[in-house]
This record gives C-alpha cells, structure tokens and sequence, in this order.
C-alpha cells in the first residue's frame, strides 16, 4: 500500500471516529433527556466543538502518522542496509511522501464529489424546514452531509488510487 | 463516432533498457511519486504533457518512443 492511500485511509479513520463521537454524545444525551427537545444553542454548540475537535484531531492524527511512517521507512532501510547514512534516509523518507499532478487530480475529482454531496445535503435539509421538521433536524442534516461528504471524498481518493485516472 | 485515442508506453521496455532502472529510480528522476509511475506504467493514468516530457527526458529519448497514440473510431 503507498503514502498516498495510507493517508487517506487514516483521514477517513479519524473522520469516522470523529463521527461516532459526535453521535454518541450528541444523541445520548438527547435520549437521556439532558437536552430539551428545542435545544438549537445545544446543538450548534456541540456542532461547532464537534467541528473544532475534527479539525485538531486531524492535524494530530496526521502529524503522529508522519512520523510513525518516517520511522518504519528509516528502520526499514537500516535493516537492509546498516550502513547507510542520514542523508539516505532522508531522501528516501521524502521520495516516500512526494505529492504529484497524479495526487493533486485525484484530490481536485474527490472534492468536486464532496462538495456535490454537501450540497444535496444543504438542499435536502431546506426541504426539511419546509416540511416543517424541527431546526435541529436541518442542522444534523447539514453536519451530517458535510461528514458524509468527506468521506467519501477519501474512498473516492482510494478508489482513484486504485483504478488510476485513465483520462486524466 | 467520436475518434477515441487510446494511449499506450513503452516504460518498461526503456527501463529494461536503461539498465534495468527500478520505478523508485524512474520515479525520482522525473520528480513524481512511484505509485505514478506504476499507474502510467500500466496504463491506468495519462500525464501531463510536461510529464511526458520529463519521462522521455530521463530515458534520453524522444516522447514518440515513450507513448503511442492508437486512434480508434471514425
């Protein structure tokens, strides 16, 4: 498996961690009846900290991914060749992770699916407001889709990684 | 019918060529990830046409000798 499609996967791991920690709180303290049923400040508040929490798990995942992978690569090439320099390593850490045209169409096609997604999602949450379903349930509609969305731009990532991109 | 042009490349062959040049060799050389060459190699992904030239490049020859073009439909 390459840098590319481990990425992708650990982005997804973290999106879909990320996604049933926001539904484990956020819906068992409804059903316990911690929350009010019209609660909106709730709910935008815990989406908004759910948001953040993303957002700095992320980064973190992604930074201790780098270096979990740096190491592997480096105890790799020591036990193949016990001699070989820092500088080796290091060219051979970043020949490893370099990022092309190949990634950066594959992130542009995945997008284009997420934002088409998120965009279904907001319409399908108007919808709901005029069907007059309660504000909470657009809001969920809207994080979820954005959730949604962006996980299926990593499976496209690696369904892309996979096919390859025949017609550019 | 819309022509149809179906890319094909000799990559293989010019590494075997070259010395028995590895991907990870080719890879570095034309400044792309191996998993790249891989997909181009086997015909799973069209490059640019900079890349195209930066491949022929590293092998010294020109692009024709890299990629051929089979025109299908009329």
């Amino acid at each position: 498996m390459s840098y590319q499609e481990k990425r992708v996967i650990t982005s997804i791991v973290t999106g879909v961690l990320v996604l049933a920690a926001y539904c484990i709180y956020a819906f068992g303290r409804f059903n316990t009846g911690a929350v009010a049923q019209d609660n909106l400040k709730f709910w935008a508040g815990t989406i908004l900290i759910f948001i953040g929490i993303g957002v700095v798990a992320s980064i973190v995942i992604q930074i201790v991914f780098h270096i979990l992978l740096s190491i592997s690569i480096a105890v790799k090439k020591k036990m193949q060749d016990e001699k070989c320099e820092d500088k080796e390593i290091e060219k051979k850490i970043q020949a490893e992770m370099v990022e092309d045209e190949m990634d950066r169409l594959i992130e542009l096609k995945s997008m284009r699916l997420a934002f088409v997604l998120a965009g279904i999602g907001f319409i399908a949450a108007l919808v709901f407001l005029v069907l007059n379903y309660s504000p909470i349930v657009m809001l969920n509609i809207l994080f979820f889709s954005f959730c949604v969305g962006s996980l299926f731009e990593g499976f496209t990532q690696l369904y892309f990684y996979r096919r390859g991109l025949k017609n550019g | 019918m819309a022509k149809k042009y179906e890319i094909s490349n000799n990559i293989r062959k010019l590494r075997f060529f070259a010395n028995e040049m590895t991907q990870q060799e080719l890879a570095e050389k034309a400044q792309v990830s191996r998993q790249t060459v891989i997909a181009i190699e086997a015909g799973k992904y069209s490059p640019s046409l900079e890349l195209a030239f930066r491949i022929a490049d590293v092998f010294g020859v020109e692009i024709g000798e890299v990629f051929d073009c089979e025109v299908k439909g009329e």
